[in-house]
């Protein structure tokens, strides 16, 4: 064990030292709007969904057979060339062909809108179950490819190997068979979307480019419950956002955590309510019912616990005028509950707010406020980068329909598969679509003239919040031809040669980890601060 | 400078009162700095211990880098266990090529530690670390916590207890790291202080959290002596909430009024009574202050933030018999639109406040009835509709005979011509309108 001086830095009676104010890195923040619905009059919700898949097949269909014919053209099994096949309905048996279409899948435990329909059980979300696949039944999934012309059953082994999700763009190379279904021999994605160069749409002067350097911090699932007994880890983080807890010592060791006056920003990636309260809330009104015995309509103050927001509206209120933040809602949080997610409105945070932007007034563009409450999905630019993140339902609901028959004995496998979890997020990347199964088996908001789930600029980091565990992972895109050779590292601004490079980040949940995520804004390394209590004698009693 | 009276503060607080101060609730109360504030408490719990051993228990954050292994669980007792199940691979891995890579950087995330640690676990503590960047004393408390939680407790009341300390003032002298760059929305203080720890009843708190859309809002354009919007801030809710109390009966009434106010005499009464009391009178200009902020915090995002200079808590007589002059505008608005609108509707002004929801229905040709419930509209009309039938002579006879059929349409349909007019002003006069109309629906049943 070693020890340095700045130990004892706290460790000695008060002296008359002078503290020299410690500044913050300046934050570079250019929001992008995508996931913005309109508001109030102008958003609905009667049209039909079918839209989205049409735009979704309309938009990446051309991205997946522009890399379908680079790897099939000419390809050829026994003297018969693989033909394009333009709709999935003009496939003819026998012949070898390859054709684009949008995946669904046909899963036993599905949840079915027909079946809730004919139950007269709509109006409530359905339980969420821990997959859709009947693990007793495997042979009851079905994989088919569709687009506007019709669908195609899929068949294989390739598929086998092959993690899918409804929702994907995808082409697949075969043969329809005797029984009219489609033998796979290979499939293609679109792989990732053209990346921006950092700073593409920011106008920032070349010396501050230059300079530019900290740390953007990741947060997820604060789960905060209003109740005190479980804050004391978002105490530390606070304490250490503030700058509290580290030594003032400027020189920047390995031993030490990061300094946090580095951190630019805090992205606060979902559910920072907890979820539970809810339920606490309606038992309580009920009893109150009970006990008043009279009816009270619209807002009783009886019924609704304002601690959890409250104490959340604190802590923001806390760290803000040292540093920015967005916040994105998520599953738990009080906004709307399909995708995207608005921000929760400000007037949630009486204190916080006023580091909001103001109201808007008319449709002029206006800066993002400092304390941003944002989408869920949300992308945007901090520092430069390009962030694509979501509070983790995309992930969650991919992996749903990932096939895990092999660890079905330890009930809850919510935990090791984290490594899946990567995974289902570099395939998102690659099939450039962030929710895939929304609308399918993520309640979604119909859009009708643009799908804003499908990724049209590659993101430099990829993250998603709520997961089990911390993990990180650096993806590259396929160039057909690399320079300077696979193996150049990437630094920042110069990476106009290099393929796509994308920084995956599971984000856990803080109410169970404590652990806070720290990305750098020159080489996009990941750090982990962890915060905790020691559990000592006193606890084991 | 307070440095001296930390001893005596210590002293007060920890021994005699038996409290637990930390380092930030010490800054705070002593406004230095949160490395002075940790200095004190390691010199007061050093020198109290050395007169009598035991008498000062202290926790501490120990923060560096633990050991290489890194279990989740041991270290970190108090959090759930992050997991230690194995990792379950699935199937087979997603097509990629760059995958691989996934794995090597995973392993090289550098991990530090923020750990709080009771003062008889330090040593097991330390030994955990594989590097230690700091030791400090969060807090002193006179016998050992059982309950590390106490500690947000502590926290969270000191909040309560410096909320009008305005963070962007007084943090460099705390310590916190200053951001230059920080925007705060103008005139807008750190508005209700925090209301106290979470046990408060809810019921008590109402009042706070109606009053608190209030305080932004107002815009105090030329900022005065820190001091007196302090007061006021401590002064408005009590008074808002005394005025509650003592005058409910008069509000209630109040707002009921003016859900009849369609009803022309009693509109006119409304309007001779209002400006008489708004001057002298505090309960009853408050009282219709609330009913105007909840209709901001109904629905309009706009509303919400009126601090386009319509209110101005600096002069509230004013801006309050300006608000009631504007309302009772309103409501004079209102009566006309709903005359112009319904030229020849058969019920009387009474009735028609019923059903004010509804969007006036024209006496058309198909008849309509249609009911709108948030911008939905459903209902039923007559429509003519053929009929095919077999008559006694065999012979098929085609009629036509009105009959209804239900519909709904939840685009906002063409507004009939007058809707707009209606509206707007109806929606500005909220929930009194709206709140009567239940009202006086159940009345005249």
């Amino acid at each position: 064990m070693t020890t340095n001086t700045s130990e004892n830095q706290f460790l000695r009676p008060p002296s008359d030292q002078e503290f020299e104010p410690v500044y913050r890195e300046s934050s570079y923040y250019n929001p992008l709007d995508t996931f913005r619905l309109p508001s109030g009059q102008d958003r609905h919700y009667q049209q039909q969904y079918g839209d989205m898949y049409f735009l979704r097949l309309a938009k990446l269909k051309p991205a997946v057979e522009e890399i379908a014919v680079e790897a099939w053209e000419g390809f050829s099994i026994a003297g018969e060339h693989a033909r394009r096949v333009e709709r999935v309905l003009d496939v003819r048996q026998g012949e070898l062909c390859w054709v684009a279409g949008t995946i669904y899948m046909d899963m036993p435990l599905k949840p079915n809108i027909l079946d809730d329909l004919t139950k007269e059980n709509y109006t409530l979300a359905p339980p969420p179950r821990p997959t859709y696949q009947d693990p007793s039944h495997p042979e009851l999934t079905q994989i088919m490819l569709e687009d506007e012309s019709g669908r195609l059953r899929l068949t294989g082994s390739t598929l086998s190997s092959t993690q899918l999700a409804t929702g994907a763009i995808i082409a697949v190379l075969g043969t329809e068979n005797a029984n009219g279904d489609f033998e796979v021999i290979d499939t293609k994605v679109p792989d990732l979307p053209r990346q921006p160069h950092r700073w593409e749409r920011d106008e920032v002067p070349s010396t501050q480019k230059e300079s530019s350097k900290g740390k953007i911090a990741f947060v997820s699932g604060l789960s905060i419950t209003g109740t005190s007994s479980d804050t004391l880890a978002l105490e530390l983080l606070t304490d250490y956002l503030l700058g509290y807890t580290g030594s003032s010592s400027p020189e920047q060791d390995d031993d030490l955590p990061p300094n946090p006056s580095a951190i630019t920003r805090l992205v606060i990636a979902g559910n920072s309510l907890g979820i539970n309260m809810t339920n606490d809330a309606s038992a309580e009104s009920a009893a109150a019912k009970k006990k008043s015995g009279t009816k009270k309509y619209g807002y009783d103050a009886s019924a609704y616990n304002a601690s959890p927001i409250t104490q959340l509206d604190s802590f923001l209120a806390e760290i803000l005028p040292s540093i920015p933040v967005t916040l994105m809602s998520g599953e738990t949080d009080p906004a709307n509950f399909s995708l995207p997610q608005q921000g929760i409105h400000r007037a949630m945070f009486p204190r916080a707010r006023a580091y909001c932007a103001p109201p808007p007034t008319g449709d002029a563009k206006q800066e993002p406020g400092w304390f941003d409450s944002v989408t869920n999905p949300w992308e945007g630019d901090v520092e430069g980068w390009r962030l694509w993140g979501s509070s983790g339902q995309n992930v969650d609901d991919v992996l749903r329909y990932l096939n895990f028959s092999g660890n079905e004995g330890n009930g809850a496998s919510t935990d090791g598969d984290i490594d899946a979890r990567v995974r289902i997020m570099e395939a998102m990347l690659r099939w450039r679509c962030g929710v895939p199964t929304a609308p399918d088996t993520i309640w979604s908001y119909p859009f009708q003239t643009h799908d804003p789930f499908v990724i049209e600029a590659c993101p430099h980091i990829f993250f998603a919040g709520n997961q089990p565990r911390f993990k990180t992972a650096v993806i590259e895109g396929d160039m057909p031809l690399k320079l300077n050779g696979a193996d150049t590292e990437m630094t920042g601004t110069d990476n106009s040669n290099s393929g796509p490079r994308v920084r995956l980040l599971s984000i856990p949940k803080f109410k169970e980890t404590g652990e806070l995520v720290l990305v750098d804004v020159q080489t996009l390394e990941v750090e982990v601060v962890k915060f905790g209590a020691f559990a000592g004698q006193e606890d084991k009693k | 400078m307070a440095v001296a009276d930390y001893k005596r503060y210590l002293a007060e607080n920890v021994l005699n009162e038996q409290r637990t101060v930390t380092y930030r609730s010490l800054g705070r109360a002593l406004r230095v700095h949160s490395t002075l504030a940790k200095q004190m408490l390691y010199d007061f719990h050093h020198n109290e211990n050395n007169k009598k051993p035991n008498s000062v228990n202290a926790t501490y954050i120990l923060t560096g880098v633990q050991m290489a292994p890194e279990p989740a669980t041991p270290a970190n007792g108090l959090q759930s266990s992050a997991g230690t199940a194995d990792t379950i691979p699935p199937s087979s891995p997603y097509i990629s090529s760059s995958m691989p890579n996934q794995d090597g950087p995973a392993d090289e995330v550098a991990v530090s530690s923020v750990l709080l640690v009771r003062e008889e676990d330090l040593d097991d503590a330390k030994a955990m670390f594989q590097s230690i960047a700091s030791i400090y004393v969060y807090s002193l408390q006179p016998t050992v916590l059982q309950d590390l939680n106490v500690l947000t407790d502590v926290a969270r009341e000191t909040l309560a207890n410096h909320a009008q300390e305005d963070p962007l003032e007084y943090g460099p002298s705390w310590g916190m790291i200053q951001n230059k760059n920080v925007k705060r929305r103008t005139g807008v203080r750190p508005p209700v202080p925090v209301p106290a720890p979470a046990k408060t009843a809810a019921p008590v708190r109402k009042p706070t959290t109606s009053e608190a859309p209030k305080q932004p809002t107002a815009e105090t354009k030329d900022e005065e002596p820190k001091s007196q919007p302090t007061l006021k801030r401590e002064d408005t809710p009590s008074s808002t909430k005394s005025a509650e109390k003592t005058a409910p009966v008069k509000k209630e009434k109040s707002s009921i009024f003016s859900s009849f106010a369609k009803a022309k005499p009693k509109a006119k009464q409304e309007d001779q009574a209002t400006p008489t009391p708004s001057g002298a009178d505090s309960a009853e200009p408050s009282a219709s202050e609330d009913v105007v902020l909840d209709d901001a915090s109904e629905d309009e995002p706009d509303e919400l933030f009126p601090d386009s200079g319509k209110t101005t808590i600096t002069s509230t007589r004013e801006s309050r018999k300006e608000r009631e002059e504007k309302l009772r505008k309103m409501m004079e608005d209102d009566d006309e639109d709903e005359d112009e609108a319904m030229p020849d509707a058969a019920p009387s002004p009474e009735e028609e406040s019923n059903i004010i929801d509804q969007p006036p229905a024209k006496p058309a040709e198909p008849k309509e009835e249609v009911i709108v419930r948030a911008g939905r509209r459903r209902g039923r009309r007559q429509v003519m509709k053929k009929k095919t039938v077999k008559d006694e002579e065999g012979y098929l006879v085609t009629v036509e005979e009105p009959s209804w059929e239900s519909f709904s349409e939840d685009e906002p349909a063409p507004p009939p011509k007058k809707k707009p007019a209606v509206s707007a002003p109806r929606a500005k006069a909220g929930p009194k309108a709206g709140q009567g109309s239940i009202m006086s629906f159940f009345a005249k049943k």
